[in-house]
């Protein structure tokens, strides 16, 4: 089994990862804020207390803005191989899947409204098992994999 | 296609139909067991009861029960019956069914036609249930089940067959799956592989899954032991009446624990009464259930793998269940099926050789690196964390609520106080943390039990959630493989090893938690398409 596969995702998931980030951590700012002024104005704490639930807020946007989309995308990789799709994913706990491409039942590539302004797609691939998914490729880059899985999937042999 | 069957009116036999012209269909429709317009009409009551009973029970309260709202409450239930009966025969009327063209074709409904087709090379198995209707009738719910699909897709389903249609039609769709060999069964056709006795199916229910009945079963009875023989307990019995109340209560909980358990051999032998696996080529024949007898269809072709569940209440007597994971099979989604309730352990392998031989074989299994014993003792004393935070709690409470608590197990040590740091502590919050022990001795067994081997082809994979459970996947049937690695796993140069199986409509996983880095990338390895066994 090779160290790693060899491919990363596009680099423009980093960004598209950051602007998701953020839009998720806005309830987060908004109830960090809200708590915040609460404990100030409503509760009789001190100034440092009072705004340890904005601090942690704006730590959490930070992590999830700034480190974490870089962190995915260094580890993201896939590989087309003849007979296998491997994939390598996850920050902390890093899972490597791979999946023999006779087991591949369809492929569909997809992108969502966020994804196609900045040109990106996902390569979903399925087998009786449930599916995984290739996510934040160029949009020409999904469809050749898209195309390369269904044609191999074509010529494999079952096993 | 036609839309309709052409109908023979007058004629209630489910023999003939019309034949539609202009297509491929060249043998008659069938209609249904005449029974099935009962059943119709009873489904039909059944829904209309649950919308009309509440608002129908209001109006009769609020009009008061006098002899005219009992009158209209009884034309309400005649009309309801009447409309009911209608709707059953033109339902009936409306359903046929053919196999031709190398399909099966059902055609259903009153107001809305629809007809279905299901390619015979999609149906999974074509099984039987027989409710209590059905039994009245002497006759047979016919499901036809597709692989695949998803769970909520509802298949084919007959609500009333005679038997001998229902061979029939079973005949017609599984010749056309597998060569026409001269040998043409009879229900007598499939040989019985193994037949579950009446002490075998009583012995499955009381050692059944029910596991957390049981044990808090155990758990009252040996609680009310403690009181019985507890000097303190004597002695309050001597000093006030009191205790007897906790006595009571406790016999109380003993007598519903038991209920419970009784209910769950019930269950069990409803069930699994008369549970007959028998195999006939690339066919096993599961029967089942008391009240309601089932029978259902697994093609061999179709098992992913095979699980032998060994309960932890059957382990010690070496007994052990068989499931089986099964592509697009079963009711639900995802549910593994029953392949047999209880066999002895020594002789699943005979068992397996028999009814599955692709997954028969016990090869001694790796065991994992003793490093990996410390991840397995912390994760078990960390999940009985939350039972500690329990049992000291209620010690407290207790405590400051004036009540007797146990202080500690069998041997009867009673209750007291210690103080600490000036604070009256119960025994019990102290003895708490003892509770460390067994969870680390059941991580150490969990440790023990784990165990893979990739043999002849096939992954056998072991692994103990109380129950130990082995499971045997082929090679070929893993959809996927995966190693998920924690920072504290790669500290330790260990991995997760997860391989999918097809299993109903999603999947299900074999995993082997805690073993050896190089060696979950060797498995990897020689599990995949390109590895090719010398």
């Amino acid at each position: 089994m090779k160290d790693e596969p060899s491919e990363r995702l596009d680099p423009r998931a980093r960004t598209l990862w950051r602007i998701v980030g953020a839009l998720n951590a806005l309830p987060l700012l908004a109830g960090g804020a809200a708590g915040s002024w609460a404990l100030l104005r409503l509760a009789d704490v001190s100034f440092l207390v009072g705004v340890l639930p904005a601090v942690a807020a704006v730590a959490l946007l930070l992590l999830m803005v700034v480190v974490t989309p870089t962190l995915r995308w260094r580890r993201w990789r896939y590989e087309i191989r003849e007979d296998e799709v491997d994939l390598q994913r996850g920050i902390l706990w890093v899972a490597r899947t791979l999946v023999p491409l006779a087991r591949i039942q369809h492929v569909d590539t997809r992108s969502g409204p966020l994804q196609r302004r900045f040109g990106l797609a996902t390569v979903v691939f399925y087998t009786a098992a449930g599916a995984n998914q290739i996510p934040e490729l160029s949009a020409p880059v999904a469809a050749g994999v898209r195309d390369r899985i269904a044609a191999l999937t074509r010529f494999q042999d079952e096993l | 296609m036609n839309s309709e069957a052409g109908p023979p009116s007058g004629d209630p036999g489910e023999s003939s139909g019309g034949t539609p012209e202009g297509d491929s269909v060249d043998k008659p429709s069938r209609r249904l067991h005449p029974a099935a317009m009962l059943i119709g009409a009873l489904r039909t009551v059944r829904r209309w009861v649950g919308a009309l009973v509440i608002p129908g029970g209001a109006f009769l309260a609020s009009q008061g029960f006098g002899v005219r709202t009992i009158i209209l409450a009884l034309a309400g239930v005649i009309v309801v019956a009447a409309l009911a009966a209608v709707w059953g025969f033109l339902s009936w009327r409306a359903t046929t069914y053919v196999v031709s063209g190398g399909a099966f074709h059902l055609r259903q409904g009153v107001v809305q036609k629809s007809e279905r087709t299901i390619p015979l090379d999609h149906v999974q198995s074509v099984d039987t249930v027989q409710g209590i209707i059905q039994r009245l009738f002497g006759v047979v719910e016919v499901r036809v089940e597709t692989a695949g699909g998803g769970g909520n897709d509802p298949d084919a389903s007959l609500s009333a067959l005679s038997r001998d249609a229902a061979g029939t039609l079973r005949r017609e769709i599984e010749s056309s799956r597998r060569e026409p060999s001269g040998k043409e069964e009879e229900e007598i056709g499939p040989d019985i592989v193994r037949k579950l006795t009446t002490r075998e199916l009583l012995i499955a229910g009381a050692t059944s899954g029910q596991i957390g009945v049981a044990l808090s079963l155990v758990a009252v009875v040996s609680q009310l032991f403690d009181e019985f023989f507890s000097e303190a307990f004597v002695e309050r019995v001597v000093t006030s009446f009191a205790p007897r109340s906790i006595t009571a209560v406790l016999l109380i909980v003993a007598a519903l624990g038991l209920f419970a358990w009784l209910l769950a051999i019930a269950g069990t032998v409803l069930a699994h009464a008369g549970f007959t696996l028998a195999r006939d080529g690339d066919y096993l024949y599961i029967r089942r259930g008391l009240l309601e007898r089932r029978e259902a269809t697994i093609p061999l072709s179709r098992i992913q793998a095979v699980r032998i569940v060994e309960g932890a209440l059957r382990q010690p007597f070496g007994l052990a269940a068989l499931r089986v994971e099964s592509a697009g099979y079963g009711e639900n989604a995802g549910v593994s099926t029953v392949l047999f309730p209880l066999l002895p352990r020594r002789e699943v392998d005979e068992f397996l050789r028999a009814a599955a031989p692709e997954f028969a074989g016990e090869p001694s299994l790796e065991r994992l690196p003793s490093r990996a014993l410390r991840r397995y003792v912390f994760r078990a004393i960390l999940s009985a964390v939350p039972l500690m935070v329990v049992v000291a709690a209620v010690a407290v409470f207790g405590q400051y609520a004036g009540l007797p608590v146990p202080g500690c197990g069998a041997g009867g040590c009673g209750f007291g106080t210690v103080s600490l740091f000036a604070f009256e502590v119960p025994l019990g919050a102290l003895l708490a943390p003892l509770l460390f022990v067994p969870a680390g001795f059941y991580g150490w067994i969990q440790f023990r039990d784990v165990g893979w081997m990739l043999s002849g082809g096939r992954l056998f994979a072991r692994s103990r959630v109380l129950a130990r459970t082995t499971t045997v996947a082929p090679r070929r049937r893993l959809q996927s493989r995966s190693i998920v690695s924690s920072p504290f796993q790669r500290r330790l140069r260990l991995a997760t090893l997860q391989a999918r199986v097809a299993s109903g409509g999603g999947g299900a996983e074999v995993q082997v938690v805690d073993i050896g880095s190089d060696a979950a990338r060797s498995l990897v390895e020689r599990l995949g398409p390109g590895y090719h066994t010398a």
